[in-house]
């Protein structure tokens, strides 16, 4: 039995207008899985990853990270899930490379020494370090992804939360952030990804959960699923529609 | 994105780049202060040091006057209207408007000092780092009461960051309108409107995000504090400072 990381139990959310963004979800998160959420625009994706890391709070039901109730234990939850967001132009603060990094570990007040050491190796990981005294906001697309990554990694989480991971990105965009996120999960770094196109990442994930109009529909390994998936609003990945084997996208 | 204009920063590492940022504050001001009452002499003195540094800093003095033609044309505005305006011995007289001797002198020399002011803060910020003017600030704002000084630092942080972000959302959104014919609209009120309410809207939604980004990386008011790295030949700037704004206020 692999350690569950979070737990989620019978979670339901409503917006300030009555919208039920999320209905009776329950489900855990184990260590090392490699988890895509998919459904159309509007299925509750974002919705669901935000109560992961305690930026909306559920309605009803109990989240628990590490076996602590997350509205309890924000900073522990915050460390432990770590979220990239969509627009990585809306989720830098540093003015340079190497202070959007720094931004987590100072808000920890961890000391100026440790935090440039941490910083240093999370560049050097993600080869990034010779962008180190540019400004976000001036790099590529994928570039600004990776930055936005790394920002998560220095804090050392034990998931890493990504939505919409390649929206707006171009080819070798996808590639550059598709890499990224594959050598971390390989590193044992458990990852959850939501996403309307699946084609990139579905060989290398280890499990997929579709939902619409906030609920769960289907939880299972992807390749079980992926003749359903356009049922939910998802593409089917060329390969299945082609009868053909699952190919990774690295080279 | 990277517009040259004479204000921006540019790599490198002249004594000036490895200059204490507070200190490179102190100097400007005192020496700017001192420049007020300064005689033709000193004036004369301090713009040679100036092209010297200029030389030091790899800066090319020609190209920078190219740049900054605009502001050259304020300065011959603020030299006629002084011509005009102070009585003395006439230099020449017509259509009512007369110019003397004293006027020229005393034009050219404000002229003059506003044009080294410039030329001053040209140098500082081609050899100081936005961040490093940050955490600058922010050692200067400490020991003054009820200014929360790390706070105040990531705002300037953040204004860094997002004013890449906000011009290339302005002109997404005027392309947006020209697109639609917007150029057709004569009225510069309807206008300027057409274009600020678009823009408007967007800075509040980035805004949004990031705040959510921001709390999702612990963000936090009491953090690491910032870090100097003087180079040592400080103490030395320190004195020559003195002495030069010393040698500004008497010739
Ligand atoms: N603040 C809000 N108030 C009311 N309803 C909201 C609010 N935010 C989102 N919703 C609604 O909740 C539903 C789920 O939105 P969510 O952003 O979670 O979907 P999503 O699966 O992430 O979609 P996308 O693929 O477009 O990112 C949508 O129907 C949306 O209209
Ligand atoms: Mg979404």
């Amino acid at each position: 039995m692999p350690k569950a990381i979070i737990d989620i139990k019978d979670l339901s959310f409503i917006f300030d207008d009555g919208f039920r963004g999320l209905n009776h979800i329950s489900l855990s998160i184990n260590q090392g899985e490699f988890i895509i959420l998919a459904g159309k625009n509007g299925s509750g994706k974002t919705t669901f990853l935000r109560h992961l890391n305690g930026l909306l709070m559920p309605t009803s039901g109990t989240i628990r990270v590490n076996g602590l109730e997350i509205s309890k234990h924000l900073i522990e939850t915050r460390k432990t899930v770590g979220m990239v967001f969509q627009d990585p132009d809306t989720q830098m603060v540093g003015d340079t490379v190497f202070d959007e990094v720094a931004f987590g570990p100072e808000n920890l007040k961890i000391t100026r020494a440790r935090i440039k050491e941490i910083v240093t190796k999370v560049l050097e990981t993600l080869n990034l370090f010779h962008l180190k005294d540019r400004n976000p906001s001036t790099l590529s697309g994928g570039e600004k992804r990776k930055v936005a990554i790394a920002g998560i990694l220095v804090m050392d989480p034990q998931v890493i939360v990504f939505d919409e991971p390649f929206s707006n990105l171009d080819y070798p965009g996808i590639l550059q952030v598709l890499a990224t996120i594959m050598d971390l999960h390989r590193a044992g770094q458990t990852v959850m990804i939501a996403t309307h196109d699946i084609e990139p990442v579905i060989f290398e994930a280890t499990r997929m959960i579709i939902m619409e109009k906030g609920s769960v529909k289907e939880d299972d390994v992807p390749l079980n699923l992926v003749g359903r998936l356009e049922s939910y609003g998802v593409r089917e990945p060329c390969f299945s529609k082609f009868g053909l084997e699952p190919q990774s996208w690295q080279k | 994105m990277a517009e040259i204009t004479p204000f921006t920063y540019r790599p490198g590492d002249s004594i000036l780049h490895l200059l204490d940022t507070r200190l490179k504050f102190f100097i400007i001001s005192l020496v700017n202060i001192s420049m007020l009452p300064a005689g033709f002499i000193s004036t004369g003195f301090y713009f040679f040091m100036l092209l010297f540094f200029f030389k030091k800093t790899g800066l090319r003095f020609f190209s920078m006057l190219s740049n900054m033609k605009f502001f050259l044309i304020l300065l011959v505005f603020v030299f006629l209207a002084r011509a005009f305006t102070i009585t003395g011995d006439t230099v020449f007289s017509s259509f009512g408007v007369t110019v003397s001797n004293q006027g020229l002198a005393e034009g050219g020399m404000v002229a003059f000092k506003f044009f080294l002011i410039m030329l001053t803060g040209i140098i500082f910020s081609a050899t100081t780092k936005p961040s490093s003017v940050k955490t600058a600030v922010q050692w200067f704002l400490k020991p003054v009461p009820f200014v929360p000084e790390k706070r105040v630092a990531v705002m300037i942080s953040l204004a860094l960051c997002f004013m890449p972000v906000i011009l290339r959302q302005a002109k997404e959104v005027s392309d947006a309108q020209k697109a639609r014919c917007a150029h057709l609209q004569k009225n510069p009120i309807r206008k300027t409107i057409g274009i600020v309410l678009p823009l408007l809207k967007k800075t509040f939604l980035s805004a949004d995000n990031l705040i959510l980004a921001m709390e999702s990386r612990c963000y936090s008011d009491d953090r690491t504090d910032p870090e100097f790295n003087p180079s040592g030949k400080e103490r030395g700037f320190f004195f020559g400072s003195i002495a030069v704004s010393i040698c500004l206020i008497l010739f």
